[in-house]
């Protein structure tokens, strides 16, 4: 198991100007498209009015902006560097969420830095990637094999999605898990093992069931059979899908959506804010949406493919991964196929953590595609300055 | 193991991914079998990965184009309805004013129930119950729970703190439904024209009562043809009015003289329609449409526009009333007697019984009675509510009766009569149906002319004459040009004749004089004498006041300017000073 033998290649000094050349800009501007459909939405959510949430939205954009382009210029060694870091500061302020975070809508989630409140839960889906790349960058693939060598991811995913689960954010552990499971899936885990914990899982879920809260069995009920409690706990994707039907195939136009003026829809301003889309712009809008996002995917996953180092690579992948989940999950709930989980449209959305982690995350994609050709020694940076 | 020594510097650490481009052929050829296989896992790993995320991805938007399109049809449709439940709609329309305020509505509310065979300690549960709703009688609910039966009502009309209160309490065997009630926001100001509903929501009084049907299925309010200002302000100036002078009650109405709509009617003492079962019969009792009064020399502005309508008298006219006029056992005499002559015009003005007679009586009786009919004044009012008073006619019109009529006695009607004919008077003589519902804009009802177009005029004249120079003086609301009349009359006594301390004091009046738009009636019944007015309980002093604020009040509400006198800017022709037959009514 000895080590590769190399000399670690200086990094190619880039200048600012030339980073700044190297920064997919279509990206940067298909990223702004989205924020812009975000807070178009959001002016329609109140009626035809900037207060109280597209003015926020888009201001903060702006600022997360400029913290986007500054994280793509950051040379991706310090990401290395700062991996575990960041996880672990993260970690502590989960378990700083059990004890003294601030209850919001029946759970524990927020925490309060005195500057602004944070969902730790949110910046935890990226900083695992982090940590998970930066783990798996220093194991050769016969060390992947190795079930031992497994147990510290296994820690990093297990231990803030056992957090997350206690808030409870059966959503957003559901998430962390499933971007975990795939970053041990790209860096070549095998695939029995997966069977196994699948099998677990499954033998497993008649006992978790019952840990479930009242609520999140309610869900996963009236997921089942929406049309058991129509007025209940069905209420929501029944109107939802209410909405969508009544958008049609151009919509009702901008501000006419009366699912979502009317107040039928919950949470149109978060949750559902791709119901009220589908319905004033329709299926050509929704589906216009749904490319926007697939074509910042395949960059993603274009970028993952390019890079010469592994950490870059599983980087990218999994911070893909992670946002195709976000989209995914939330659109599949809006329409009823999966159950109701509150997980946002990332930059649609509105809600700050939400938005800081998309930024986050597209800020460290352009990293990796910015420092593409740079190489990271397998057992890390020993005192290398960056 | 697989691995090279000396590896070039820019070795590329190699991933399961296997994905890197550009990697130099040479180097994947020299890989062995393992590391091969290892690489081509991870190539199909990504690979598959990426299918997968495409199928979520082809899978959305089959279930969007199915949402959208294929069940598109059904759910517009539901979209469509869903409008009209936004917001909560009752069983029973609801009654506003004509500018739309909400008189009465209905709101979902909760009922309170109790199974008593499941209630142990009715006293216990009574008593905290009692405790936590208003207006349950502690007592009554005990024997209600203490029953054997299964069924038996706690409290209805809940409020949400009550509702609230009764689910803390927790006690088993009581429970909640929804229920529905109707609410008077503006508490008594409309009780005797809206009305009231039972506690099942079902009108038995006023508005609720007559338009029953149309309110428990529609779903467009009522609107009725008051106006809440106004409402408003003859309350308050009545009210003020009634308790001044100590009156018993009150009764006051505002109507627009061109199309019969009633912009006011109060009704005093009132109650709160939400709890109708506490007031008394008095104050239930609608005075303005179920009261018949004799109003007095108010009806004189009746009897002077059929005698100059028939053409029996003229303004030019006069007559000699220094004496009284016996007719069989009676005498009629003047409030305050004068001597000689007086012309019609005098007549009016000092408001002279024996000239009104004399006047009448130069009509003759069949003039009188067919005028009388013809202005309303026999016949059951007929305004929309169903509590509707019948006028007290003689069961046979003798002279004596024309006599006494002519001057307001013998003859009982309902306020909303006497506003109904006077707007009649001043509006160019057409007379209108009485109406309390809203007429479309621009809907002009069409009327019968009782009286020419120049006697209407002429009684313009006379009863703004009374207010600049006779005994309507306190009405006058300088700049509106306040015509009318006033009227004091004694009471019936119970035991039959008059009762000389009890009066009716009332105002029958118009304005503006020049161009009438609002004819407005009110009277209090038996204000008595104060110090302030002299020792008088007269309509000059009690009512006439009450009417000048009323009109300086709703002046600008309805938009009308106080105007500078005609007289201060030229010659008035309903301004001159009365020379008649070379008496100067001034002089008098």
């Amino acid at each position: 198991m000895a080590g590769y033998n190399l000399s670690f290649r200086r990094a190619p000094s880039m200048s600012l100007l030339q980073k700044l050349l190297q920064v997919n800009w279509a990206i940067v501007l298909l990223i702004c498209a989205l924020a812009g459909v975000g807070a178009g939405m959001l002016y329609s959510a109140a009626n035809a009015n900037m207060d109280p949430w597209a003015e926020r939205h888009l201001i903060r954009f702006a600022v997360l902006l400029v913290l986007l382009i500054g994280i793509a210029l950051t040379d991706i060694r310090i990401w290395f560097r700062f991996a575990y870091p960041a996880y672990f500061i993260t970690l502590i302020l989960l378990v700083g969420v059990e004890f003294k975070g601030t209850v919001g809508m029946g759970a524990q989630r927020w925490i309060d830095l005195g500057v602004i409140q944070l969902q730790p839960s949110e910046v935890m889906k990226v900083t695992l990637v982090l940590a998970l790349a930066r783990y798996f960058h220093s194991l050769s693939l016969e060390d992947v094999r190795r079930p031992l060598y497994l147990l510290f991811p296994l820690f990093l995913v297990l231990a803030p999605a056992g957090l997350v689960l206690k808030q409870p954010d059966l959503g957003t552990a559901a998430m962390l898990v499933l971007a975990g499971g795939a970053l041990f899936l790209l860096a070549g885990v095998r695939l029995w093992k997966f069977l196994l914990v699948a099998a677990g899982a499954g033998a497993a879920l008649p006992v978790a069931w019952n840990f479930l809260h009242q609520y999140q069995k309610n869900r996963v009920l009236t997921f089942l059979d929406p049309s058991s409690d129509p007025l209940g706990a069905g209420y929501h994707i029944t109107q939802s899908k209410i909405a969508l039907g009544s958008g049609g195939v151009f919509g009702r136009g901008f501000l006419e959506g009366t699912q979502s003026h009317l107040n039928f829809l919950p949470e149109k301003q978060t949750d559902f804010i791709f119901t009220m889309l589908a319905e004033e712009f329709g299926m050509v809008g929704a589906l216009g949406l749904i490319g926007l996002y697939l074509l910042v995917f395949i960059y993603g996953f274009a970028v993952a493919l390019t890079s010469s180092n592994h950490f870059g690579r599983l980087l990218a992948l999994g911070l893909t991964v992670n946002l195709f989940f976000y989209v995914f999950i939330n659109i599949a709930m809006v329409m009823g196929l999966l159950p109701v989980v509150g997980i946002p449209l990332p930059l649609v959305s509105y809600g700050g953590t939400a938005m800081l982690t998309a930024m986050t995350s597209f800020g460290l994609i352009l990293c990796v595609r910015v420092h593409r050709d740079i190489s990271i020694p397998r057992r890390g940076l020993q005192g290398e300055v960056v | 193991m697989i691995r090279k020594r000396n590896e070039p510097a820019n070795y590329r650490p190699l991933s399961p991914c296997g994905l890197d481009v550009g990697q130099p052929k040479t180097w994947v050829v020299e890989l062995e079998g393992a590391r091969k296989a290892a690489l081509e896992t991870g190539r199909t790993r990504l690979i598959v990965s990426a299918l997968v995320f495409a199928l979520a991805f082809v899978m959305i938007g089959l279930r969007l184009v199915d949402l959208t399109l294929l069940q598109s049809d059904a759910s517009a449709q539901i979209a469509k309805i869903a409008p009209a439940n936004t917001e909560w709609r009752s069983g029973r329309a609801d009654i506003v004013d004509r500018n739309g305020t909400v008189l009465a509505t209905t709101l979902p509310t909760n009922a309170v129930y109790a199974n008593p065979r499941q209630i142990r300690n009715p006293d216990e549960v009574a008593g905290r119950l009692a405790s936590v709703l208003k207006g349950v009688d502690e007592e009554r609910l005990k024997g209600g729970l203490a029953s054997d039966r299964s069924f038996t009502w706690v409290g209805r009309c809940l409020s949400p703190r009550e509702t609230d209160a009764v689910n803390g309490l927790g006690i088993p065997g009581v429970y909640l439904q929804h229920d529905e009630c109707r609410y008077y926001p503006h508490d008594d100001l409309f009780s005797h024209v809206v009305g009231y509903s039972d506690i099942d929501g079902q009108g038995i009084a006023g508005m609720e009562k007559t338009f029953e049907e149309k309110l428990r299925g529609g779903k467009a309010p009522l609107e009725l043809s008051l106006d809440m200002r106004l409402q408003h302000i003859m309350a308050e100036e009545l009210e003020a009015a009634m308790t001044e002078y100590s009156g018993i009650g009150a009764s006051g109405l505002i109507m627009d003289v061109d199309t019969g709509e009633i912009l006011s009617m109060v009704s005093l003492p009132t109650f709160d329609p939400d709890r109708p079962a506490a007031a008394s019969d008095e104050a239930r009792f609608n005075r303005a449409t179920l009261g018949v009064y004799e109003v007095g020399s108010v009806f004189k502005i009746f009897s002077a526009a059929a005698a100059l309508d028939a053409g029996a008298v003229s303004l030019e006219d006069g007559y000699d009333i220094s004496k009284p006029i016996r007719i069989s056992r009676f005498t009629i005499n003047d409030f305050k007697p004068k001597d000689g002559w007086m012309s019609i015009p005098e007549i009016f003005l000092h408001s002279s019984n024996i000239g009104t007679v004399h006047m009448a009586m130069e009509a003759g009786t069949k003039a009188i009675q067919d005028y009388f009919g013809k202005f309303g004044l026999l016949k059951r009012g007929a305004v929309e509510l169903p509590e509707n008073g019948s006028p007290l006619v003689p069961a046979k019109w003798r002279e004596i009766n024309t006599m006494t009529i002519s001057y307001g006695h013998g003859l009982a009607v309902t306020p909303v009569q006497v506003v109904r004919a006077l707007s009649a008077m001043v509006n160019g003589g057409e007379l209108l149906a009485p109406t309390l519902v809203k007429r479309r804009p621009g809907e002009r009802p069409v009327g019968e002319q009782v009286i020419s177009e120049q006697t209407s005029a002429q009684m313009r004249w006379l009863m703004r004459l009374v207010v600049a120079e006779g005994t309507g003086r306190n009405a006058e609301a300088p700049g509106y040009m306040v015509g009318g009349k006033t009227g004091t009359a004694d009471k019936l006594k119970a035991s039959g004749g008059y009762d000389r301390n009890n009066r009716i004091a009332s105002f029958a009046g118009a304005f503006p004089m020049d161009d009438p738009q609002y004819a407005i009636f009110a009277m209090v019944d038996e204000p008595k004498p104060t110090e302030k007015s002299y020792g008088y309980a007269t309509a000059g002093w009690v009512v006439a006041p009450a009417i000048k604020k009323i009109v300086q009040r709703m002046g600008p509400v309805v938009g009308l300017e106080p105007r500078a006198l005609p007289s201060e800017v030229g010659p008035d022709p309903l301004f001159v000073p009365v020379h008649l037959k070379g008496r100067s009514v001034a002089s008098q």
